[in-house]
């Protein structure tokens, strides 16, 4: 190699040589002997590589020299223990990369502010809460006036649209998630196009026969190649001509963290019909016409409400809204017939609140914040393992450090020298972790996803994450290189030196022994509260997988058609006959034990309504709400949902004959109490029009908002009596439903061939769809208690093997003097039993500690929990057990003689 | 320049000593580092010794102060050597050491013969 220094120090040699050739010359022109004068003027010279030495130091330039010559000592000690340099970099990158994983998501999910500037101005809008659903929305005449109320104020007003179909040339339909957004919500926020432009005044215009439309730079990015490409499209979205006219700023994901739209429409869109938009009303009987454009309807809520408003400014601004808001609060009242509500209700205040407390955050903070825990305490185990192995090693090589110390070497530079070794493969697991990290925080999004919607986040590198991978590193390097390295060089070598390896090695001090013991543990302790909290997230997991939900979930499939265009919703008598047929020809299918069809299309319908009951005007709020489902014929029986009282839906109810309505269990007890429901009459409002439905069945209960919500009270009625576009059909297989889906959308093509059929799902998986925390939670604990298994494992065999190494001598003499081999695995498997115990017990604690902590997410007893803790040591004692047993046996069948001859 | 002061504050009074007699050395003409040792001992009356040990690192820190500079040549006696010559920095070193070097030699011989003093 052709380093510059090495040219220098030739030339210091040759320098160094001349000098002596000198000297010898005039030695032997003043007449000297040459071999005399050769002596002679060597000694004079003194002793030369140190004389190299030394002046190379003046060079400056040395220590850059010592680390390159470091660094290719410390690589070659690396490629000589493959095993330490494997686990130490898998460690390194799993414990740091899952750290990263978990904080990315945190970050993005509960920390991140909205890329704009001045986040901490802009607010929602709490005007009131609509009558049933709950939602913080108004009318569009209400957003108008608080506008008109607060000139200078941004107010912005954003509807959640349903996802619509991106029809492109020669391209399948893609799903497009959509909001409706006033003209000035870009404005109002200080969103940046990252091309074309964003909505101005103009782009509210009613009838407009191309529609403009702002893409989200990444969906704008994967569809037509860049944001600039996107600009200027002319595209078809529900069968309608739309034109993108901007692309949204690269950060830019909405204002709802995880829910980034892929399109943003404005709000006149809403007149055409072309999406279908979440609602809430007065209910029906009130003066509401859903198929008519809302902007004049007073009755239907649907916006919700951002500002941005400097802070001095909101209470003279809040004032102002209460002010304009004081009719449509009036207006609000008369969805309930409740009293007490309707006093309250006009007693509310408008109020703001800060982005950052979403459903997102409230979801997630706990879980997250659990996981950054549980991926802390992997880190840590990680470390101490390390950190343990490390001194294992250094012991091991005791005997050349001390010979090094010994010839000269400074204890700096061996320190710096391990340390190094050390940097070197953080600095490889790091870089691992990163990559790791990434890959980690997009499979975590995907696992805490509902099934259909997946959440998006700007996972983009960022400096708080950036700081914490630099910190862990560092953290890491500390705990497991610079600490041990200085502890062992302290206290290590001083016994050591000048003696033999073999005295070095007996005489590991009991505080070292016993500072092992308590790294070990340590990582048996952690390693107990990951385990436990594994199993106990694995089996709520379970359970809510397993849970009763009142319904055949394993053998059924729902099929989402869609119903949503003109040529159904514009011919709705229609619409029964064709369901009817759906039913009859899917029937037919081999394998098929019923069909129905339903306008639920899964578990987030959660549309809630309200029953009057005839002649009990007494009725709060409270038992009045509940569900509300339409359902076709066999609905129940297909379902596998028992009829306890009365009777099903029959094809003698028709529009023509008296509406008839079906009440859940859980609804009937709210209505009447434990009399029996069969012949009241309910209505949708108080008197005098509380007579519409006649009770003519009660079902039972069943989870129909997810496998761990409560089964919510439900009204069904009949599809044929309300004909209208329905969201799922119902098909109950007679073995594995999945096996159905194709059959079943054959079938449906030969019904109506116009039909398209958006997703199939089996029941199971729908009701399964919200256990994104819980899969998340079973899921990462999962891998972290079996990651730390494995680290505990090789922990025990890493310590006990160089503990029996250096202990074989001794094992030598006892086996001599008449132990047993038997004797001698004990000795070694005792130790391990001790340190576990030492672990578990401490562990124990801990995790009936953390359980509590956790009880929030967990299903089950204190019991069934403690349970988990016992599986888990359990598991844990096995595993360290067998990981010492190896060197055990090795020690002990070792050949005594061939032991002691070594000496 | 660079910074002569911070140097000399750092360096011990012999080492700074020897720096100063090998720049003076070097005053005249270019040397390599054995004609260097000899000049000192031989103008000193045989007093001192330059230690080689000494001697070269010095001359390397002279170097990469660059007080001097150095130059591969060939000796009367066609050896070859290294040659250091004075910088016109190295110049200007050489003056301010050398009047320190006499205010010190005054102020030591203030203190050690006290009743010369008037």
């Amino acid at each position: 190699m052709h380093w510059p220094w090495e040219r220098a120090k030739e030339s210091l040699s040759e320098e160094l040589r001349a000098h002596l050739q000198m000297a010898i010359a005039e030695r032997v022109a003043n007449g000297e002997d040459p071999a005399h004068a050769r002596a002679a003027a060597l000694r004079e010279l003194g002793n030369l590589p140190l004389i190299e030495d030394v002046t190379r130091e003046s060079w400056g330039w040395m220590w850059l020299e010592n680390l390159l010559h470091d660094t290719r000592y410390a690589l070659r000690q690396l490629r000589r223990a493959p095993a330490f340099t494997a686990t130490a970099l898998l460690t390194l990158a799993f414990g740091i990369g899952a750290n990263l994983g978990v904080f990315q998501l945190l970050y993005a999910v509960i920390l991140a502010e909205l890329p704009v500037p001045h986040p901490e101005e802009v607010v929602r809008v709490h005007a009131a809460r609509s009558p049933f659903d709950q939602s913080w929305t108004i009318s569009y005449p209400a957003y108008q006036r608080l506008r008109a109320a607060t000139p200078d104020i941004p107010l912005m007003a954003s509807a959640y649209a349903q996802d619509a179909t991106l029809d492109l040339p020669n391209r399948a339909p893609i799903p497009a998630a959509c909001t409706l957004v006033s003209d000035n919500y870009f404005s109002g926020l200080g969103v940046a196009p990252a091309a074309g432009r964003l909505f101005v005044q103009a782009d509210e215009r009613m009838g407009q026969g191309e529609w403009p439309v702002v893409l989200r730079y990444d969906f704008a990015r994967n569809t037509f190649g860049s944001a600039q490409q996107a600009v200027g499209q002319h595209i078809l979205l529900n069968d309608r001509a739309f034109v993108v006219i901007g692309v949204a700023h690269r950060r830019f994901l909405g204002d709802r963290t995880g829910y980034a739209p892929d399109m943003w429409l404005p709000l006149a869109l809403q007149s055409t019909g072309a999406l279908a938009v979440p609602w809430d009303s007065l209910g029906p009987g009130h003066d509401v016409w859903l198929d008519k454009p809302w902007y004049n309807q007073p009755t239907i809520f649907w916006l919700v409400l951002m500002a941005r408003i400097p802070p001095e400014r909101r209470a003279a601004v809040l004032a102002h809204w209460d002010q304009a808001f004081r009719n449509d609060r009036e207006v609000m009242t008369e969805a309930t017939a409740d009293p007490v509500v309707k006093a309250a209700l006009l007693h509310v205040k408008t109020e703001v609140a800060p982005l950052s407390e979403n459903g997102m955050s409230k979801r997630f903070t706990v879980p997250l914040t659990l996981l950054m825990a549980l991926s802390a305490s992997i880190f840590l185990v990680g470390c101490l393992n390390l950190a343990n192995l490390q001194l294992a090693r250094l012991h091991a090589r005791a005997h050349e450090l001390s010979v090094r110390i010994a010839l000269g070497a400074s204890s700096g530079r061996l320190i710096r020298q391990i340390v190094l070794e050390d940097a070197l493969l953080v600095a490889g697991g790091s870089v691992c972790a990163f990559v790791l990290g990434r890959a980690a925080s997009g499979i975590l999004v995907r696992w805490v996803s509902n099934r259909n919607a997946l959440f998006t986040f700007d996972l983009h590198p960022n400096l708080p994450v950036a700081a914490l991978g630099v910190g862990l590193m560092l953290l890491s390097l500390l705990c497991f290189s610079i600490l041990p390295a200085v502890i062992f060089i302290r206290t290590g070598i001083a016994q050591t030196a000048g003696s033999g390896a073999k005295v070095a090695g007996i005489s590991q001090t009991a505080r070292q022994r016993f500072r092992s013991n308590v790294l070990l543990g340590t990582q048996v302790s952690l390693s107990l509260l990951l385990s436990t909290m594994s199993a106990c997230f694995a089996a709520t997991l379970v359970h809510w997988e397993t849970v009763d939900v009142g319904m055949d979930r394993e053998h059924v499939l729902i099929v989402r058609p869609e119903l949503h265009q003109p040529r159904y919703t514009d011919h709705s008598e229609m619409l029964p006959e064709l369901y009817s047929r759906i039913q009859e020809r899917l029937q037919a299918l081999p394998g098929v034990r019923s069909a129905a069809v339903e306008m639920c299309g899964g578990i987030h319908c959660g549309w809630i309504t309200a029953l009057y009951v005839h002649g009990r005007s007494n009725l709060t709020d409270a038992q009045v709400h509940g569900q509300e489902d339409h359902v076709g014929l066999g609905f129940f029986s297909t379902l596998g949902i028992p009829i306890l009282r009365g009777r099903d839906f029959s094809s003698i109810d028709t529009d023509k004959t008296q509406p008839v309505a079906i009440v859940s269990r859980a609804y009937a007890r709210q209505l009447f109490g434990d009399a029996d429901p069969i012949g009241q009459w309910v209505g949708y409002v108080p008197a005098p029009d509380d007579h519409k439905f006649m009770i003519v069945g009660e079902v039972a209960d069943a989870r129909v908002n997810g496998a761990e919500r409560e089964a919510p009270p439900v009204v069904y009625m009949s599809i044929n009596q309300n004909p209208a576009p329905i969201n799922s059909i119902r098909v109950r297989a007679v073995g594995d439903p999945r096996q159905l889906s194709d059959s079943v959308r054959h079938a449906l093509h030969e019904v109506d061939p116009a039909l398209p059929v958006s997703d199939i799902v089996p029941l199971a998986t729908e009701l399964n769809g919200d256990l994104g925390t819980e899969k998340l939670l079973a899921r990462l604990a999962g891998i972290y208690a079996s990651l730390t298994l494995l680290l505990v494992a090789i922990g025990f065999y890493g310590v006990m093997s160089s503990r029996t190494a250096r202990r074989r001598s001794e094992f030598g003499i006892r086996l001599a003097l008449g132990a047993t081999r038997r004797h001698i695995q004990m000795l070694i498997v005792g130790q391990t039993a001790r340190i576990l115990l030492a672990g578990i017990l401490p562990g124990a604690i801990l995790s009936v500690l953390a359980v509590r902590a956790a009880s929030h997410f967990l299903y089950g007893s204190v019991g069934a929990n403690s349970l988990a803790i016992i599986a888990a040591s359990l598991v844990l004692a096995i595993a360290g057990s067998v990981a010492t047993l190896i060197p055990a046996r090795r020690a002990a069948f070792a050949d005594p003689l061939e032991t002691l001859r070594s000496e | 320049m660079t910074e002569p002061t911070k140097y000399q504050n750092r360096i011990e009074l012999l080492q700074g000593t020897l720096d100063m007699l090998v720049l003076q050395a070097l005053l005249r003409e270019p040397m390599h580092g054995y004609a260097i040792a000899q000049v000192i001992r031989s103008r000193s009356g045989e007093i001192f010794t330059v230690e080689t040990g000494s001697l070269y690192p010095a001359l390397h820190r002279l170097e990469r102060q660059k007080w001097v500079k150095s130059e591969w040549k060939l000796t009367d006696s066609k050896q070859r050597a290294k040659f250091y010559q004075l910088t016109t920095i190295g110049r200007k070193q050489l003056t301010t050491d050398h009047q320190r070097w006499l205010q010190l030699v005054q102020a030591i011989g203030a203190v050690m013969e006290p009743e010369v003093q008037p």
